[in-house]
């Protein structure tokens, strides 16, 4: 995307907040062809995905669901008594699904989204986009492949016109030249679903298994990973990360608590990126720091702080005049937007029915999901094996071809 | 005695130069610099001189001065004690001068700005009491009947009404006129390089230490620029004021309703106009204006500045596709500053 087109889309997005509904109607009336839904996995993130679509209903109709647990197919039936399949084939058989939700374990990722592309649906896939090098550069073959079809990967926080401003605000120079990016993401909990009978484990909790999931690094790292990727239109050329299963030791394979270190060795910038599951002080935190200020993210809300001979060249002014003024806050920063944004998956959805409906690449694309997986995986690796991973040439491929 | 004689030297040398230095340290112009929170909003007042000449206290009291004469959330002010009566009352200087000026600027507007507003503004929920339904057609139309400016009239030291049910709000003047009151102040102190600002009503004059004019930043959407204040307007002498629609409004389902209502048709005004920001010679007339600007919408307010002279305003709007816009009259884009390049 050309950065003129991509600065119209944010700046319509974002435009939308704070002006009157006019704005929207006039740039959406064109496009408001509902499509058809087929959801494949009714986990936590399945059905909230569904409940998000049910606050647009003229974009979205879920005529499918699919999960092998029958419990959580009775409670999606709840939220949309769709038709229900336990195997994702037999859904994809319908002819009357334009698109699909992929809200699996990791594991599947891969095989599902081949499936539904070969079965000609559009594809709105979770993230981590795959659980590994090999699946990431072999879907993104097949995606490529398929030109008619969207697939969006869902790194929704970056979706909503908060991240998008950031990085407008980075590419036109807020941030100066940034050198480091410090990324949390915490909780004090064991992060374990609750079991309906012990039998369920694995099917479950699958995120503490290394043959379903990758962990924190794939579950929540990838969002603030990916942004970075997008933001920079980079990806890490080193990566250093350890870790371990620090506090719950309760047989877990993937980490309680891991640290990475990202080298983007062209953006000369370094990237910490760390998660525990056994403090919450922190909680989400995403700061990006530059020689003329710091951004630092909440998912819904942001703050900009000057450097001080950058807050001398932005307070030339004497006095302000406004309908209402904006001011500084107490710490010396300033909001990004006037008020928190709604939840990214509601912008992320809005851009999959526009990308769907109006034939264009999503902004989280096959492309970014790609380099986005593969360095989760690099993180899991270097943890796993005390080794530094290094980006290799054939993880590029995907550009050449994507571009 | 040569012995007195040399100190004497050293006593002259030495005074010369404290009086010297003293001199030099009292004529060095400084900057001062006084806020606060009055009228529902922030002030400041940037001033430049050798010594500080005005105090916060005094400022405060011009506040609470005006605040008694034409607030309507003091009970005991004037302008409650004129809508409640039923032919008016004895008005203090305050409240004459700004309904004289109300009076002037409704005949110029053709009754866009009017005063009498504010049985409509009550009832559409901006005023000081909240109301969640919005009033019915029959109700605006017997409204109606208790609004518009010909119905007031300033008589000696008198302001009075032809109908009891005829009730002020000076909203969209007063804080304009707060602005003019203190910047006569300081004028009369002997300050003559200063920016005053109520609730983002501006005047300036002069300049600064440095000798170069003042800045203004104007707000503007996050659409129209980066961050806020990004449009900078330099100005020498005079007031910039703004009314917008984008931040003040109530919800009506999923339609915005603006908080300026129409004193002709009894609605919210419901037009392209985002805000309109306006350089007058005075804040008092700025303030007024803004209003009637974004009353008429761009094309009626250009051709009313074309014939008007001393006002100058810079517009944002949505245009025909809906997409977020803005111009202005050409002695307004003289004002504007080169946007910081932050790049460099």
């Amino acid at each position: 995307m050309s950065r003129r087109t991509f600065i119209k889309h944010s700046g319509l997005i974002a435009g939308g907040l704070i002006l009157n509904d006019k704005l929207f109607a006039a740039i959406s009336k064109n496009d408001f062809k509902s499509i058809n839904i087929g959801i494949i996995g009714c986990g936590d993130r399945g059905t909230g995905i569904m409940k998000v679509m049910k606050e647009l209903p003229k974009l979205f109709k879920i005529t499918a669901i699919c999960d092998t647990l029958e419990f959580r197919l009775k409670h999606a039936i709840e939220i949309e008594p769709a038709k229900s399949y336990k195997n994702y084939l037999s859904l994809l058989e319908d002819k009357n699904i334009d698109a699909v939700i992929i809200a699996t374990p990791l594991n599947l990722h891969f095989e599902i989204a081949k499936a539904a592309l070969d079965a000609n649906k559009h594809v709105y896939l979770e993230k981590t986009m795959t659980h590994d090098i090999v699946q990431a550069l072999e879907l993104a073959a097949i995606t490529l492949k398929h030109s008619k079809q969207i697939l969006q990967v869902g790194h929704q926080y970056r979706s909503s016109p908060l991240y998008y401003k950031v990085k407008d605000m980075i590419d036109k120079g807020y941030l100066g030249k940034v050198t480091q990016v410090d990324a949390r993401w915490d909780r004090n909990w064991n992060w374990r679903r609750p079991l309906p009978n012990p039998g369920l484990e694995r099917e479950i909790n699958w995120r503490m298994y290394k043959e379903y999931s990758g962990g924190l690094p794939a579950e929540l790292l990838s969002h603030q990973i990916d942004f970075i990727n997008w933001a920079f239109d980079t990806q890490p050329d080193q990566i250093y990360a350890t870790g371990g299963i620090d506090n719950y030791k309760d047989g877990r394979e993937t980490y309680d608590n891991i640290q990475a270190t990202l080298r983007y060795e062209k953006e000369g910038m370094i990237g910490n990126f760390g998660a525990t599951c056994s403090n919450q002080k922190d909680g989400y935190l995403f700061k990006i720091k530059g020689t003329k200020g710091t951004i630092s993210l909440l998912m819904n809300e942001g703050v900009y702080y000057p450097e001080n001979t950058t807050r001398k060249e932005l307070e030339t002014v004497d006095g302000v005049t406004g309908a209402t003024k904006i001011t500084w806050n107490n710490d010396g920063g300033f909001a990004l937007l006037p008020e928190p944004t709604k939840d990214g998956t509601w912008y992320a959805l809005k851009d999959f029915h526009q990308s769907v409906t109006q034939h264009k690449l999503p902004d989280s694309n096959i492309i970014t999901g790609t380099k986005t997986a593969v360095a989760v995986s690099m993180i899991n690796k270097s943890a796993f094996t005390n080794t530094i991973q290094h980006w290799l040439p054939e993880y590029n491929q995907i550009d050449v071809k994507g571009k | 005695m040569r012995w007195l004689y040399a100190n004497w030297k050293f006593f002259i040398t030495v005074a010369i130069a404290i009086l010297f230095t003293s001199f030099i340290v009292d004529s060095e112009i400084k900057r001062f610099q006084l806020n606060g929170f009055a009228q529902g909003t922030t002030w400041q007042v940037t001033y430049y001189a050798t010594d500080s000449l005005i105090s916060q206290e005094s400022i405060d009291d011009i506040f609470n001065e005006i605040d008694l004469s034409m607030s309507l959330y003091r009970s005991n002010s004037l302008i409650n004690k004129f809508n409640a009566s039923e032919k008016g009352i004895k008005a203090d200087l305050y409240l004459k001068s700004v309904v004289q000026k109300s009076i002037e600027i409704y005949k110029i507007s053709n009754g866009t700005f009017d005063i009498t507003v504010k049985p409509l503004v009550q009832a559409w929920g901006f005023g000081v009491k909240n109301v969640s339904i919005n009033p019915d057609k029959k109700s605006i139309k017997s409204i109606l009947k208790c609004i518009g400016s010909d119905k007031i009239f300033l008589k000696n030291d008198s302001l009075l009404k032809s109908k009891s049910c005829i009730e002020i709000d000076l909203n969209g003047i007063a804080q304009g006129y707060t602005v003019d009151i203190i910047a006569d102040f300081l004028e009369t102190s002997n300050i003559n390089n200063y920016l005053v600002e109520v609730g983002g009503e501006i005047k300036v004059k002069g300049i600064k230490s440095d000798g170069s004019n003042f800045n203004i930043g104007i707000e503007t959407p996050d659409i129209i620029s980066e961050l806020p204040f990004r449009k900078i307007v330099s100005i020498k002498e005079g007031a910039i004021t703004t009314s917008g629609n984008y931040r003040k409004f109530r919800l009506q389902g999923n339609k915005k309703l603006s908080h300026l209502i129409d004193a002709k048709s009894g609605y919210p005004i419901d037009n392209e106009m985002i805000s309109v920001t306006v350089w007058a010679k005075d804040a008092t007339t700025a303030d007024a204006y803004d209003n009637v600007l974004m009353n008429l919408g761009v094309n009626q307010s250009l051709k009313l500045l074309k014939n008007t002279a001393d006002i100058e305003a810079y517009f944002i709007y949505l245009d025909k596709n809906g997409h977020v816009t803005d111009t202005e009259t050409n002695g307004f884009s003289k004002f504007f500053k080169k946007e910081t390049d932050l790049k460099k």
